[in-house]
Order: C-alpha cells, then structure tokens, then sequence
C-alpha cells in the first residue's frame, strides 16, 4: 500500500527547452515496506527525486507515482523528514508532533495517546515541552522524525536526514533508526552522501550519475544482509567490520568515484 | 498586571549597561537648562521657559486647566485617537500585508494603489480628512489610520516573504488546512517583521495625530501646543511637547512588552 515508482521521469529547471536538465530518464520501483536509499554526487538531483514524491515538484516528463496513482500535492500519506529539521520554532516539541494529528482531526486523548508514544519511542519525553531551540540538533531531528511517524505514513521520505549532526549522534539516530523500521516497516526514500549509512540502512541502495542525473546502478543489499545476517550485530560498527559489508561499501565508493573523476575531464 | 507594567516602564527607562551615565547626562541636561535660564538668562523666557515657569505651567494646566480642560483630559484624548487609529490600522493593514505576501496576485492586484499612495505623505491627507470629516474625532482616525496602515502592510508582506521555504513545506506535508496554515504558521513565522511594522506604525500614528491635532482639534495635546503658541506661551508649549514624548514612549513600552511576550520563542533563540 506505500509504493513508489518513477518511470521515465526528466526534470528540468527554467523555461523550457533551455532550462537546467536535472533529472534525465529516470526509472525506479520501490515495493511497499521497502527501504530505498539513494546516493550520488552533489547536485545530481536526489533532494528533486524526493521532492517529486513529496508533491513539492512537478515532473517534466514522465511519471511519479505513489500506490499507482499520479503524485499532484502534499500530502500526510507521505511525510518528509527534511535535512534542516523545518520545525515550526514557536511550537513546543509536543505542538510540533501534535499538528499533524490535529490536521486529521483526531480526538484528543487519542492524539495524546500517540504524541506520548512518539515521545517515547524516540526518547523526548522529558522534552515534550521545549521549544526547538533549546535542543541539540540531534534531539530537534529526533522531533522531525517523530512528527513524520506519528502520522504512521504509507511513505517516508527522507533527505539526508542525519546530514547536519556530529558523527556520534548519527550513530545513535542510524542504530535508533533501524531499530524503528524493524518494528514498524515503512516505505522509506532515503538520501544521504554516506555510503555507510546508505548500506547499513537500505534493502536497495540507488547509485545516480553526476547531473544530468540518471540511476546507474541499484544494488540489493536485503539479500545480503539476510544471507550473512547483519541483523545479529546490534551495533553498526560491528556490521561495518563484516567482510560482505565491506565489499559492498568499496563497490559503491568505486562506481561513485567514476562520476567524480568524469566531472575532471 | 501593575507590577509588571511597572517593571516594565522602569525598565524602558534604564535599560542597558550603563543606567548611571543616563542619570547623570539627564541630570547635566537639566543643570544645563538651569544655567542657561534662570542663572545667566542666555535664553530669555521668551524663547524657552525656565525651570520655574515650565512648573508653573503645569501646575496651571492641572489645577485651573488650560484649552478648555485638564492635562489628563488632554492626554487621554489623544491616547484614545492614537489607540484607536492604530487598532484600525493593524487590524487592516497586518491582514492585508500577510495576504500580499501569501498570494501573488493579490500583490498584483493592490501594489499599483500602493505605488501611488505611498509616496504622499501621510499629513498631506490631513486637510481632505477634515474637509470630510469635520474638526471631530474621525478625521484624525482616519489620517492615523492612513499613516499607521502602510508600515504595517508592507512588513507583514515582507515577513511572508522571507519564510523559509522548508517551513511551509513541512506544514503543506502534514495535511495543513488553508485557514489553520495562515494562523498558526504563516502569521508566527512573519511575526517577527510583523512586530517591526508595529513599531513603525505606532510612531507615525503618533506623528500624525500631532500633527492633526495642530491643524484642527478642540481637545487633546496637540490642541494645547496650538493654543500655547497662539497665547505665546513658551512654559505650556514644553508640558505639551514633553507630555507628548511621555505617551508616545510609554505606549511604545507597553508594545515591547506585548512583542516580547509574543515572540518569546523568538527572542529566546537569538540569544
Ligand atoms: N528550484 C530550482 N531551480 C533551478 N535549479 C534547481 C532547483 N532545484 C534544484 N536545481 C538544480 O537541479 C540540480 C539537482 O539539484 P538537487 O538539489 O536535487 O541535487 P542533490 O542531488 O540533492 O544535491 P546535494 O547532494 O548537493 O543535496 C542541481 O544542479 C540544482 O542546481
Ligand atoms: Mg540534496
């Protein structure tokens, strides 16, 4: 029920016909509950990919889909948790998760029943009264998260979500992450520039080609991970240490590194 | 409610660092007037009063009146026009600034009146005010309102403007209705600017209703600064000046009060 598929989409900025061709042909599939990661080079077009799916941007050509049917707008089925958090600074933490709720009109104790569990689950709830400012940043994505999950959308959209922290607290965000998509699949779209993260996180990580962007590469990494039973390692840097992990991350690492080295022709 | 009010004027009195180098240039102000005055007689009574006539003025316009009533009758007055031009000019003008910002068409719509009205000086509407409207209270609403109205609009519309896209993204994600999105995202977001058109909204409507006042009033501070210049009357022309300077700081106080209530959010993450 959380499908997304791209088919021959082109993205172009400007007027057209002599606009910035952003994205070109682009074609991807990703099944319910699938987590999808995307890499590639700065400015190959990930943050549009994604925000096609968010309904903040219209293709050029071609089609977004989500469940089958067209993407035209916004919407709470598909929550976006954004790089630089975009909470609202004049909500408490608990206003901040509660909005979305209040925009389906649930009743209050139900909205309360869930705000808490929100809290909870990512570890707020003595902050459930403070403004974002008052937060370190890793508290202030664990509130964009929260205010994604409580939605329960059909479809997570994430753009490197953990791109503005300090490394240990990507760790932390990435173990707490998995921890939730184990629990609870979603359909999530995830970008990052982190190899690492995008292997240790994804079922299929999507390698895209410097601008004009295109997919080059989708690999699956669910196989893998299943066959060589990552999962039995709760910490990343033991998973990061497994040889299948290493291979897998130096073949992105190369094939990215292709597209560097073209940009230098 | 007092005791903050209070906290609050007193604060507006000395805020800062440097609360004794305040005092003592006030102090040195009033010696200076002192000297000038009453002990060299540099400036004569004819041209600005001494410290003694300035009292005797005020003791007159309080106890005997003066232009038909007490001070406080004065001062009231003209509170009540500022206040009610500038309620006026807020409740139109904010809306309509926040609306500009939102929707470019209406920006187009409204922006060639705006390119015309606003290079008059809000005082030029002052003698068609009174040609409509009399002597009376509404003329100078209205030209308090005419002058209070255009800060106001044009900060709002700027305070839309610069919100950060991602904001109002992240509302339209959550399934934000159209009316819910303007108040509780919109308008906070733009409040900071909003408070600024405030401020500058609350200075002209004071400048207006001086000037106003001036021209044509029977009542009120800038009728007893007419009156006192008509009598040549230095001592009451300085009580009307600095009573003038003592409303239109203290109302300013009480908007910092309310814009620091309102933006606490804000103010807190600027430190
Ligand atoms: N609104 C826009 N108008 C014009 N050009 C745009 C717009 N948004 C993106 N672009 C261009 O499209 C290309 C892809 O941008 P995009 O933000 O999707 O890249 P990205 O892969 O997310 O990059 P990064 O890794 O740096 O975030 C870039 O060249 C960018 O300059
Ligand atoms: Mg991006």
């Amino acid at each position: 029920m959380g499908s997304i598929s791209f088919s021959h989409v082109d993205k172009i900025f400007g007027p057209q016909g002599s606009g910035v061709k952003a994205l070109d042909n682009i074609n991807l599939d990703i099944a319910d509950r699938e987590f999808v990661a995307i890499v590639g080079p700065s400015g190959c077009g990930k943050t549009t990919c994604l925000r096609m799916v968010a309904g903040f941007e219209a293709a050029s050509a071609g089609e977004v889909k989500v469940n089958g049917k067209t993407v035209t707008a916004p919407g709470p089925d598909r929550a976006v948790v954004f790089q630089q958090f975009a909470l609202f600074p004049w909500k408490t933490v608990r206003e901040n998760i509660d909005l979305g709720l209040r925009n389906k009109n649930l009743p209050l104790a139900e909205r309360d029943g869930l705000i808490s569990s929100a809290l909870k689950l990512m570890s707020l709830e003595s902050h459930a009264d403070a403004f974002p400012h008052q937060l370190s940043g890793g508290m202030q994505q664990r509130v964009a998260i929260a205010r994604a999950y409580v939605l329960d959308p059909e479809v997570l959209l994430m753009d490197e979500p953990f791109g503005a922290l300090d490394a240990q607290t990507r760790v932390v965000m990435q173990e707490e992450l998995v921890r939730l998509a184990r629990r609870n699949p979603r359909t999530v779209l995830f970008i990052t520039h982190a190899v690492e993260e995008a292997v240790y996180l994804a079922d299929r990580v999507a390698i895209m080609t410097r601008r004009p962007g295109r997919i080059k590469e989708v690999l699956d990494i669910r196989s893998i991970r299943e066959a060589e039973g990552w999962d039995r390692h709760p910490k990343i840097e033991d998973v990061m240490d497994l040889e299948s992990f290493v291979h897998l991350r130096t073949h992105i690492w190369k094939t990215l590194r292709e597209e560097k080295d073209f940009q230098h022709v | 409610m007092l005791k903050a009010l209070a906290g609050g004027l007193f604060l507006g009195l000395a805020p800062g660092r440097k609360p004794a180098i305040k005092v003592a240039t006030l102090a040195a102000l009033i010696g200076l007037w002192f000297l000038l005055t009453t002990v060299t007689g540099a400036v004569t009574g004819g041209r600005f009063p001494s410290p003694a006539e300035f009292w005797t003025s005020l003791v007159q316009i309080n106890t005997r009146g003066y232009a038909g009533a007490g001070l406080v009758s004065h001062a009231l007055h003209s509170v009540k026009l500022v206040a009610m031009g500038f309620l006026v000019a807020i409740a139109t003008g904010v809306p309509l600034g926040l609306w500009m910002g939102w929707s470019r068409k209406v920006e187009a719509l409204v922006n060639p009146v705006f390119l015309i009205i606003r290079p008059i000086p809000p005082l030029a509407w002052i003698p068609l005010a009174i040609l409509w409207l009399g002597l009376g209270d509404a003329a100078k609403i209205m030209v308090i309102w005419f002058s209070a109205f255009v800060p106001s609009v044009i900060n709002a519309f700027t305070g839309v403007r610069n919100i950060d896209r991602p904001v109002i993204e992240a509302a339209r994600m959550l399934g934000t209705p159209r009316w819910r999105l303007i108040s509780e995202v919109i308008a906070p977001a733009a409040s900071p600017m909003i408070f600024t058109g405030l401020r500058l909204s609350l200075q002209a409507s004071w400048t207006t209703l001086v000037a106003a006042e001036l021209v044509g009033a029977l009542v009120g501070v800038g009728f007893v600064l007419n009156m006192a210049q008509q009598d040549i009357y230095p001592g009451m022309i300085l009580v009307g000046m600095l009573t003038v300077g003592l409303l239109g700081w203290g109302t300013t106080v009480l908007l910092g009060m309310a814009e620091r209530r309102a933006l606490a959010w804000n103010i807190a993450a600027r430190d």
